[in-house]
């Protein structure tokens, strides 16, 4: 398969026993507990759980932003993350943020080069790059505008093509479409998955919006209240490349009671031990 | 700008109503000193200001106190910068050097730059090294300041990101660091530039023996009153450009600011 926004395919990621505990004053926080997880080369896995279960901790050990306490976690049989080795952040697990992360001082193109003038191809080379990538996901015509000037759904699909022309083993998305409008955020979702459609990766992608977790994912995982561990794994087995219309099918109405079903019991749960806590 | 655009700009509601404004206040004061008003008796009426205008700026002597009052208000300022960003920066970035020179920073800042003039005419070999000082610490504490303070909100995510794109130490400082202070530092030049223009003309009151403070001053001590408001006026429309090419600069470096 040959396409601007890489080749690579994805990389194999296993989580195993995973615990975290935060210890900011000595008040110790147990956030994730003996979770695990495997991803697939190549699989969509989808993070689902109560708000402050433990989501963006285990996606921020993978990335390589913090410790965990025990545990390992692997990327193609390498320790990337263990209680004493924390491999710094690099292009191959690239994240993409809740709240967007496009450099305002550089316009569309200038964000997209970046990935590839850092880890050192010379200016003229990323630049190309960058402009068939835009060209190839259709966002030439912004190429050269601030992010300030584009609306929020152009600035998620630019930052990921930001993440993909690093052509990226693993893509980390932690709640990339939060806060969006439903349309503008359909049109991002469909977006993603043309992108990965032109070329797979392994995802790991984190949302509390469960038609959007069905939609996307070759997987739904759904999480405890805190401490994090794996309740459930919903398989999605929907044919690819998919569009819209899986979600009128009959099964994607079957799926989701499931998940609705599962991620509100935890969702009880979670309000419970809340007001159980105030009290 | 095509012609059209600078037409409207040139008659545009705005521009009248200022002009309006300026003119009436010219009027008011032209008016009140004939009626000699009171507070007004002493004050040269616009009419006398403008007609000694004309022997004033003929004098190279006029011009060559704005020169100097801008050579030293220029080479304080940079100065001021040379020293105050890259300190600003290293404090901003490592704990260690913010927790020695803080202190020492915050015990020196309250102190109004002119009442460093005393010590500063002790200290340095010549009046004009002194009031170079003096003009500079008026703009060192708040670009120190701006950039202590833009450094500590720039938005982790942008690091993160920068690091999950794969940069280098190196690359985080020039291209994250950098560019994201970059506006404070803009807001930090607009307002020093502004305590600069105090400070040179204090200085010049008290130890000058040229520049536009030393125009204003000398021309009270000489009589010339019309004089003493052609120097007021020629600090305030130095000041004004001076704060407006700060401003194009910022426009020009900053591109970014103009589409938040
Ligand atoms: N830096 C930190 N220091 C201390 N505690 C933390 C820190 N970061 C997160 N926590 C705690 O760890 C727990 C898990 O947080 P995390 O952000 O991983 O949850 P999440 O599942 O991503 O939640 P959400 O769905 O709301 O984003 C929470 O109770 C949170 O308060
Ligand atoms: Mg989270």
């Amino acid at each position: 398969m040959s396409s601007a926004i890489g080749h690579s395919g994805g990389g194999r990621i296993s989580i195993r026993n995973v615990t975290k505990i935060y210890d900011p004053d000595g008040a110790k926080v147990l956030a994730v507990d003996n979770c695990s997880l495997e991803i697939e080369a190549g699989e969509f896995c989808v993070l689902v759980g109560p708000s402050g279960c433990g989501k963006t901790t285990l996606l921020n050990a993978l990335a390589g932003f913090h410790s965990i306490t025990s545990g390992t976690i692997e990327l193609d049989g390498r320790a990337v993350c263990t209680a004493t080795h924390t491999e710094p952040p690099s292009a191959e697990r690239i994240v993409v943020f809740q709240n967007g992360a496009l450099f305002p001082w550089y316009t569309v193109l200038e964000n997209i080069t970046y990935g590839p003038e850092v880890q050192g191809r010379s200016r003229r080379e990323a630049r190309e790059q960058a402009l068939d990538v835009l060209a190839e996901l259709g966002l030439s015509p912004i190429a050269d505008r601030y992010p300030g000037e584009i609306s929020s759904g152009m600035k998620r699909r630019v930052e990921i093509a930001r993440a993909l022309i690093n052509d990226p083993k693993v893509l980390l998305l932690d709640e990339p479409f939060r806060a969006m409008d439903a349309l503008t955020k359909g049109v991002v979702q469909e977006f993603l998955l043309r992108a990965l459609d032109k070329v797979r990766k392994s995802v790991l992608f984190i949302t509390h919006d469960l038609e959007e977790a069905l939609f996307l994912g070759d997987r739904v995982v759904i999480m405890t209240t805190r401490p994090a561990q794996v309740k459930k794994t919903i398989l999605v087995d929907f044919p690819r490349p998919r569009t819209f219309k899986v979600r009128s099918s009959a099964r994607y109405l079957e799926l989701k009671a499931q998940v609705f079903d599962a991620v509100h019991e935890e969702a009880r749960k979670a309000f419970d031990a809340g007001e159980r806590e105030m009290a | 700008m095509n012609v059209v655009k600078i037409k409207k700009a040139i008659f545009s509601k705005t521009l009248l109503r200022g002009f309006i404004s300026v003119a009436g206040l010219i009027l008011l004061w032209e008016v009140g000193r004939r009626l000699k008003l009171p507070g007004l008796a002493a004050v040269p009426a616009p009419s006398e200001v403008y007609q000694s205008i004309s022997a004033s700026i003929s004098q190279p002597k006029f011009w060559d106190h704005w020169i100097s009052s801008f050579s030293r208000v220029i080479s304080g300022f940079i100065a001021a910068q040379l020293v105050g960003i890259p300190l600003g920066l290293m404090m901003a970035m490592s704990r260690t050097f913010h927790a020695t020179t803080f202190p020492i920073l915050e015990i020196m800042r309250p102190i109004p730059p002119l009442a460093w003039v005393p010590a500063s005419i002790i200290f340095w070999p010549t009046t004009e090294l002194s009031i170079a000082f003096v003009i500079f610490l008026g703009a060192f504490f708040t670009v120190v300041i701006n950039v202590i303070g833009s450094a500590r909100n720039i938005d982790v995510r942008y690091i993160r990101a920068a690091h999950s794109l794969g940069s280098r130490p190196w690359d985080i400082f020039w291209r994250i660091i950098l560019p994201a202070v970059l506006p404070g530092i803009f807001i930090g030049m607009a307002v020093g530039m502004g305590i600069t223009w105090e400070v040179v003309v204090a200085a010049e009151m008290i130890a000058g023996k040229s520049g536009l403070g030393y125009l204003t001053w000398s021309s009270y001590v000489g009589g010339n009153y019309p004089q003493i408001i052609i120097g007021m006026i020629s600090i305030g429309i130095a000041g004004y450009i001076s704060s407006s090419l700060i401003r194009l600069l910022g426009h020009y470096v900053t591109p970014w600011q103009r589409t938040q």
